[in-house]
């Protein structure tokens, strides 16, 4: 079996008496669309945050292709082939869709230096105008990110994720705000990239329909542990994952 | 050894008016995330309020000092937070910044346009006398200095952590959401920050201007004390901001016997830069996660 | 409008060779000096404006600078041999200073640069064997280039002109370079920004010692302008004066500090009766303008403008009928 791509050893964390995040293992390999559910205050978005670097674990380690990544700064994470979207805020308003993606390539390429002695667009151009397509925003290519629909600023967010061909993408509520349309959409770029590109995936979701169809496991988080994992039609049907989300413990 | 005794004792009484001024700081921005730039001046300021109700209206001393400091915690306390901070809320921390840099110097220059460039003499509270203490020759306002300074933070303490409206201001400074879920005023919670930053730089203020001369220009040194010793201490403590406060009095006036007259200022700044490269949360303070 | 944007600095660059001409001695001398302080203001934008960060040290690293070049004057060399070191050392200082001061959260530099302003000036006073003390450093001449001597201010204001114009046009290059976008993206969303592997530590460490090599720079220049110089020039007053040229002008645009600058040294001239009043009146219309218009003088205008621009009322992505 491969190495996993991302490993989560045993994390913890905890805020005053709370317990957020309790114990928590598991593994992810090459090309899995893995989607993390939970109610709320299950500790999702905590697990989330101590992966990405954003909060340190009281306890346990994270690794990416088999390096720690504690207490790594998110550009150093991001230079290791980790990318991210956001919940909320993700783009750059005032600079237009395709410098938004331009940037998010850019520090991928060459030197700080040779940044600063080179073309302005470091060459990236027709790398982000096709990554703009992909995500058939290309009518909006010169249009101010601000000025985008919050759908469509979702799937510019993902773009810029993928930018830099990241081998480990999590993604942080993508689903979230978005009309119906808009989302099939995203689901299936989503899937399209995941299938050429074999990039690994990360989902935290609230949104079931959304995470049954697109993540290939599910692994379920309740009170910050986890209480059940497999596919989706195993957590479809598994009595503790019903019984967490309708309060039945 | 005498000597050392009395250098001691008076950087502390010094310093633990520095401390006041350092709390009011550490407090405005734990509380509401202020950068006080001009924090500095509001320590130079009331000394002339006091000094123009004395001289141009004929108010008794101890009468202009109670009046100097109601109109701080008026003025610098409440017109400040409703007429600069809270405006610029929205706008981020960088505007604030330069806003209470740019609020710094204009009291400074009105200050010095308005009332004098001169140092102007300025009653002291306390007499001068020396007294006795282990052999060393101490100032009773030195003593008393200290002796005030760290009562009213003592106070201070005690009504942060024993009082209801206390707790809540501490709730607020903490985690404003949950506070305000709790059911806390935070806006008001928040007021009382600025009215008690008001206070205290009053009454670092009417202690520690006897020494130096009312002059315009205090707040450039007295506010670089308040920075330094708040960021030395601890930038999110009160206990450090007090630590603070003490050990750059002490070092201070350490520094004014044993090393040249001409370099005693540089002392607390490389003591500041120092800090800040090899520990930059500070003596006290706990070593921050990154911000996000 | 687009066109007014590109002839703009043809148009600024010729109106600066004909300013000085038939003009006084005195104007002209008050032209070099703006173009001077819009140098050193030039930095401070790339620290404050695009950075983000607060620097009040500009005024010590216009000292430095202007110390080194005078020394190297007075020891026979060139000012084309002390300039470039003034430049270099500037920045130098300003990475060291900056590391450990940007390491960590918080405006730390504000403080850290506020701190080393005031050692710079007692170092200055201090020092009377290097620096001359209290008394400064007298004597310095006015360079000659390829035989045409600057000793008249009109040579002068040529030659400060060519400075400057060296220098916008680096600043321009630098703006336009990915740094421009990365600062961009700094100043909009720093955590996304940083999510996308933009080291912000790094390049607003850059600059800032950047920035201060401005600082530098414009030193270099006032040496041989004001052919005297002393410690009490550059204190901390006069970093609180950059800093309002810059705010007032409108930080983080690139005309924002030679309009900064042009307002707090020009203005005295024509306003002499509101003598010692100025630093109030600027304080006062900085305050006022970080509630109303953090930009500046320039973003002011602009919102201004927008509001004269056709209104777009659809949303562009509304163009092609709805898609997806």
């Amino acid at each position: 079996m491969n190495a996993p791509v991302l490993s989560v050893n045993n994390i913890s964390k905890s805020f005053g008496g709370i317990k957020a995040v309790r114990d928590v293992s598991f593994n992810v390999h090459k090309g899995e669309v893995l989607g993390l559910i939970g109610p709320n205050g299950s500790g999702k978005s905590t697990l989330f945050n101590c992966v990405l670097g954003q909060l340190t674990p009281d306890a346990g380690t994270v690794h990416v292709h088999n390096k720690s990544v504690s207490g790594m700064r998110p550009s150093d994470l991001n230079k290791m082939g980790v990318g991210r979207t956001f919940q909320q805020l993700s783009v750059f308003p005032q600079m237009t869709v395709l410098d938004n993606v331009i940037l998010a390539g850019q520090e991928h390429h060459g030197t700080m230096l040779s940044r600063l002695l080179g073309p302005s667009d470091v060459g990236l151009t027709g790398e982000a105008r096709q990554m703009i397509d992909f995500f058939r925003l290309s009518h909006l290519v010169d249009e101010m990110a601000g000025s985008l629909s919050y759908g469509q600023q979702k799937l510019l967010d993902a773009a810029m994720a993928f930018m830099a061909g990241p081998t480990l993408v999590l993604l942080d509520e993508p689903a979230g705000g978005v009309n119906l349309t808009m989302l099939e959409h995203l689901k299936e770029r989503l899937i399209a990239y995941n299938q050429t590109h074999d990039t690994t995936f990360v989902v935290i979701e609230h949104n079931m329909e959304f995470v049954m169809s697109l993540c290939t496991r599910i692994i379920v988080l309740a009170e910050g542990a986890i209480i059940a994992e497999g596919s989706p039609e195993e957590i479809r049907s598994n009595q503790d994952v019903i019984d967490a989300y309708l309060g039945g413990n | 050894m005498t000597e050392l005794l009395q250098i001691l004792i008076s950087g502390l009484s010094a310093g633990a008016i520095y401390a006041l001024a350092a709390v009011g700081f550490t407090l405005l921005w734990q509380a509401s995330q202020t950068i006080n730039f001009a924090q500095g001046e509001f320590v130079m300021i009331p000394a002339f309020i006091a000094l123009a109700l004395i001289t141009k209206l004929g108010f008794p001393v101890w009468l202009a000092f109670i009046a100097a400091i109601l109109l701080s915690i008026v003025f610098l306390g409440a017109v400040f937070k409703r007429l600069v901070v809270e405006p610029m809320i929205s706008h981020g921390t960088l505007p604030l910044v330069i806003a209470t840099i740019a609020l710094g110097l204009l009291l400074k220059e009105a200050v010095k346009e308005f009332y004098s460039p001169l140092g102007q003499p300025f009653p002291g509270l306390f007499s001068h006398d020396t007294i006795s203490v282990f052999g060393a020759a101490v100032s009773f306002a030195d003593i008393a200095n200290f002796v005030v300074a760290m009562g009213v933070i003592a106070g201070l303490q005690w009504f942060l952590n024993k009082t209801r409206t206390g707790r809540c201001m501490q709730a607020t400074a903490q985690n404003p959401d949950v506070a305000q879920i709790l059911g806390v005023d935070i806006k008001r919670m928040v007021l009382y920050t600025f009215l008690i930053n008001g206070a205290l730089a009053a009454i670092a203020s009417i202690l520690i201007t006897p020494v130096y001369l009312a002059k315009f220009s205090n707040g450039e040194v007295l506010g670089l004390v308040a920075f330094i010793a708040a960021i030395v201490g601890g930038f999110n403590q009160i206990k450090g901001a007090l630590v603070g406060g003490l050990l750059i009095g002490v070092i201070d006036n350490l520094s004014a016997v044993y090393i040249s007259a001409e370099y005693r200022q540089a002392v607390p700044m490389i003591l500041l830069i120092l800090i800040i490269m090899v520990r930059p949360q500070g003596i006290m303070g706990e070593s921050e996660g990154r911000a996000v | 409008m687009k066109h007014f944007a590109k002839f703009f600095p043809l148009i600024a660059l010729a109106a600066l060779v004909f300013a000085p001409l038939g003009q006084g001695n005195y104007i002209i001398y008050v032209l070099c000096s703006w173009l001077l302080f819009s140098v050193a203001a030039m930095g401070l934008n790339l620290t404050l404006g695009y950075a983000g960060q607060v620097s009040l040290a500009q005024a010590s690293f216009m000292g430095i600078g202007a110390y080194i070049t005078a020394l190297f004057q007075l020891a026979g060399y060139h000012w084309i041999v002390g300039a470039p070191i003034a430049i270099l050392s500037t920045f130098m200082i300003g990475l060291l200073l900056g590391y450990p001061a940007l390491r960590v959260q918080h405006h730390f530099l504000a403080f850290v640069t506020l701190a080393f302003n005031t050692l710079v000036f007692l170092v200055l006073r201090n020092e009377e064997w290097l620096t001359g003390g209290s008394f400064g450093l007298v004597g310095m001449e006015r360079p000659s280039f390829f035989g045409v001597s600057t000793m008249k201010q009109l040579p002068f204001y040529y030659f400060s002109l060519v400075v400057f114009v060296i220098a916008a046009a680096k600043f321009a290059w630098i703006i336009n370079s990915p740094w421009g976008r990365a600062f961009k993206a700094l100043r909009e969303n720093p955590i996304r920004a940083q999510s996308l592997g933009v080291d912000t530590k790094r390049i607003t460490l850059l600059a800032f010692a950047i920035g201060s090599a401005y600082g530098g720079a414009a030193g270099a220049l006032m040496s041989p302008l004001v052919q005297f110089i002393e410690p009490g020039s550059f204190g901390l007053i006069h970093s609180l004066k950059l800093l309002l040229m810059v705010v007032v002008g409108g930080a983080g645009y690139f005309y924002g500090p030679m309009l900064g600058a042009a307002v707090v040294i020009l203005l005295p001239e024509f306003l002499r009766f509101t003598e010692g009043y100025y630093l109030m009146i600027y304080a006062a219309l900085v305050i006022v303008l970080m509630v109303y218009s953090p930009s500046g003088l320039i973003g002011l205008g602009s919102k201004i403008a927008a509001r004269f621009r056709p209104q777009k009322q659809t949303r562009k992505d509304m163009n092609q009928g709805a898609q997806l």
